[in-house]
């Protein structure tokens, strides 16, 4: 895998008015990475990928995101976004919602690029019909290939689980396996220990604001991973 | 402790300079021949909506500064600024109700510069139901700030409004010339010291109420965060 | 300018198939005349000036629903996040919601108007060029204060409440522009005797669509 920095967060705070979200995060990503950040609820995970994803503004520290010599100027319009609100117009169709982003990502002659994603994610045959007729786990399909959709280098996961059923989640599985595998650098925030093991590469805890553990998935010997992990969701 | 003991000073000097011009409005400024002594409230009414203008100045110069430095000293002192504006404001529209009542024998009148001070003052009461409807702190300097910026740009533009109707609001003080004695002058003058005096020691107090309320907030959260 | 027009297509794409803001924006402002016909006493005649006060105050009250929808739209499901992480500048997005405001308000004034008309157009001189610049200059003004208001309201919990609450205070001066001229313009005075309100109103709209245009990033980030 590259080495060099792909992703640096330096002394990332973020202050509220009664909390602290995030009390000094270090974390360098090389390119490739697939990172799996667990925690208890308000340890500051989706803080920390609104962050990435320039939709907050730290107190203090910073995001660098270099990307490499090959897309660094453009890095911020190849950045995917996946959460568990699905970021799609109900009253469109899951096509419309599609050329919609595309559009806002300038690609040229998205149509089959579009085709592809709906045959990836099992939607193709319901492409004209309204989102607001589909059932969570399609919607969420449809969020997958919409993240997709502007051919990410940097993904970044909020619970992407939560409220899947189980071909839903396969499929976002085998998807990241898959883009994994292609070498984009991937955030993932998660509660689903199963989902979030099987999948990423490198594996993180936070708690209360502070990254408390941070391994390579190949180092990890599961039974005690779990007594840690539980210990700081009992902290809390 | 510094800024308590200025604070004092402040309050103590603008109550003297307060009661001065009080004094001096009723004891040496001479009675106006034709409105009597009704016309004394001006020397309260011209103060007040100086300040109050200053306050939306002052709210708007905030403003600016929170959105470029993101501060969050500047929505504290914005926002003292708004609230002593919209109550000067208020009291701007009762002493200028009180004079009309026996001048113009009616309490209020649809006059453009009235209606121009009911408008601002409609505007910044807009902006403290606007700050009282906002949770996040960021977020609340962030819009209030937007207001502030926006309630003061339509500013010259309500008072222009108000000058293209004919006005029977007196005008006092003309560009060249002040339509006055010279001892009134320097009475308002006194009274102008007062109330901006009065109107420092204001700001400085309220704002200084929700700068120790971000103190205790921060004291409160290292306490339950234990280390830090 | 092309991610204005992409987010100006979607927005009225949505709006053909919920129809909900136009029509509710239409049928609140014929309510409004009924409802005004019956506070000055029914089928009295009213003088032009009086007439113009109950035009606006119909337009204006129904416009302001409509309003309030069309930035809550992005919230739902988060579509704004989708348009902050991508490439697309928020001024943009100021002046494509502000484009959708503006087809609302005359699609809908396109019904309101002839109503009024109807119901109170006995002493009223009709000249529809003046009318529709009056129209045109008050939607701009009034579209740009409400863009940039709804999007601070939006990220409120009092959304439909707040707006206009913030909105009528700062449009005074609008709302007085635009009574005085149309007033002129239903007694049939000639152009060159209230031109002179039409270009405070679009003096106005261009001060405001300004100050919306730069205000709007710092507004839509908070959301």
């Amino acid at each position: 895998m590259d080495d060099t920095a792909f992703l640096k967060i330096q002394g990332l705070r973020k202050s509220y008015e009664y909390v602290d979200a995030l009390r000094g995060v270090d974390l360098t990503l090389a390119r490739g990475d697939f990172l799996c950040l667990f925690g208890p609820n308000g340890a500051g995970k989706t803080t920390l990928i609104k962050i990435v994803a320039d939709l907050l503004k730290p107190t203090s520290g910073t995001v660098e995101i270099t990307g490499g010599p090959d897309l660094d100027s453009d890095i911020r319009s190849r950045i995917g976004l996946i959460s568990h609100q699905t970021l799609l117009y109900d009253e469109l169709t899951a096509r419309e919602n599609l050329q919609f982003y595309s559009s806002i990502y300038q690609i040229p002659d998205p149509d089959d690029k579009i085709d592809s994603l709906l045959h990836t994610v099992g939607l193709y045959n319901r492409r004209e019909e309204r989102v607001s007729t589909f059932s969570r786990g399609m919607q969420q399909r449809l969020s997958i290939a919409r993240a997709l959709i502007n051919d990410p280098v940097l993904l970044l996961l909020d619970e992407p689980y939560s409220g899947l059923d189980q071909f839903a989640a396969t499929v976002l599985s085998n998807h990241l396996k898959k883009l994994h595998a292609q070498h984009r650098t991937i955030i993932m925030v998660t509660h689903n220990l199963t989902r979030g093991l099987e999948t990423a590469d490198r594996i993180g805890i936070l708690s209360e604001g502070r990254l408390v553990y941070l391994k390579d998935r190949d180092e990890i010997d599961l039974p005690s991973f779990e007594d840690h992990y539980l210990m700081h969701m009992e902290t809390n | 402790m510094k800024d308590d003991l200025t604070d004092r000073i402040l309050v103590v000097l603008s109550s003297v300079l307060m009661l001065t011009a009080v004094y001096m409005i009723f004891f040496y400024a001479p009675t106006e021949r034709v409105m009597g002594i009704v016309q004394k409230i001006f020397y309260f009414h011209l103060p007040l909506a100086f300040m109050a203008f200053l306050s939306y100045f002052v709210a708007f110069v905030s403003g600016v500064l929170y959105l470029v430095k993101k501060d969050i000293k500047w929505d504290i002192i914005g926002s003292a600024s708004v609230e002593i504006g919209v109550v000067f404001t208020t009291l701007v529209l009762i002493t200028g109700s009180l004079w009309a009542r026996p001048i113009w024998n009616t309490w209020w009148t649809w006059d453009p510069r009235l209606t121009s001070s009911l408008i601002l003052w409609l505007i910044y009461v807009a902006y403290i139901i606007l700050r009282m409807s906002v949770e996040q702190a960021e977020r609340r300097a962030t819009f209030c700030a937007v207001m502030a910026i926006v309630g003061f740009i339509d500013v010259p533009i309500v008072f222009l409004s108000a000058r293209l109707w004919r006005t029977i609001h007196p005008v006092v003080i003309k560009s060249k010339s002040i339509d006055m004695e010279p001892a009134m002058i320097s009475v308002l003058a006194i009274s102008m010291a007062a109330f901006l005096l009065f109107w420092i020691t204001l700001i400085r107090i309220r704002s200084r109420v929700d700068f120790m309320e971000l103190r205790i907030r921060n004291l409160e959260k290292i306490k339950r965060g234990g280390m830090e | 300018m092309g991610a204005t027009l992409v987010i100006l297509r979607k927005d009225l794409l949505i709006e053909i198939r919920r129809k909900d803001s136009v029509i509710s924006m239409i049928f609140f402002g014929i309510l409004l005349l009924f409802v005004m016909n019956m506070a000055i006493g029914i089928g009295r005649k009213v003088d032009p000036e009086l007439a113009a006060g109950i035009l606006w105050i119909s337009i204006l009250f129904s416009s302001v629903l409509g309003l309030g929808r069309t930035f809550s739209l992005e919230k739902t499901n988060r579509c704004i996040d989708g348009l902050l992480v991508s490439p697309v500048a928020p001024s943009s997005v100021f002046v494509a919601k502000n484009l959708v405001n503006l087809s609302f308000m005359l699609i809908s004034e396109a019904v309101i108007i002839p109503v009024f008309f109807a119901l109170y157009g006995d002493n009223i001189t009709v000249r529809l060029a003046p009318l529709l610049a009056t129209v045109l200059l008050l939607n701009f003004g009034f579209s740009s204060v409400g863009t940039l208001f709804s999007g601070i309201t939006a990220a409120t919990s009092r959304n439909e409440v707040l707006l206009p609450l913030l909105l009528f205070p700062v449009i005074t001066p609008l709302i007085a522009f635009t009574v005085k001229a149309t007033g002129e313009i239903f007694a049939g005075v000639p152009f060159g005797e209230y031109s002179s309100w039409l270009r405070l109103m679009a003096a106005f709209g261009l001060i405001f669509s300004c100050a919306g245009y730069l205000l709007f990033d710092y507004v839509m980030k908070e959301n």
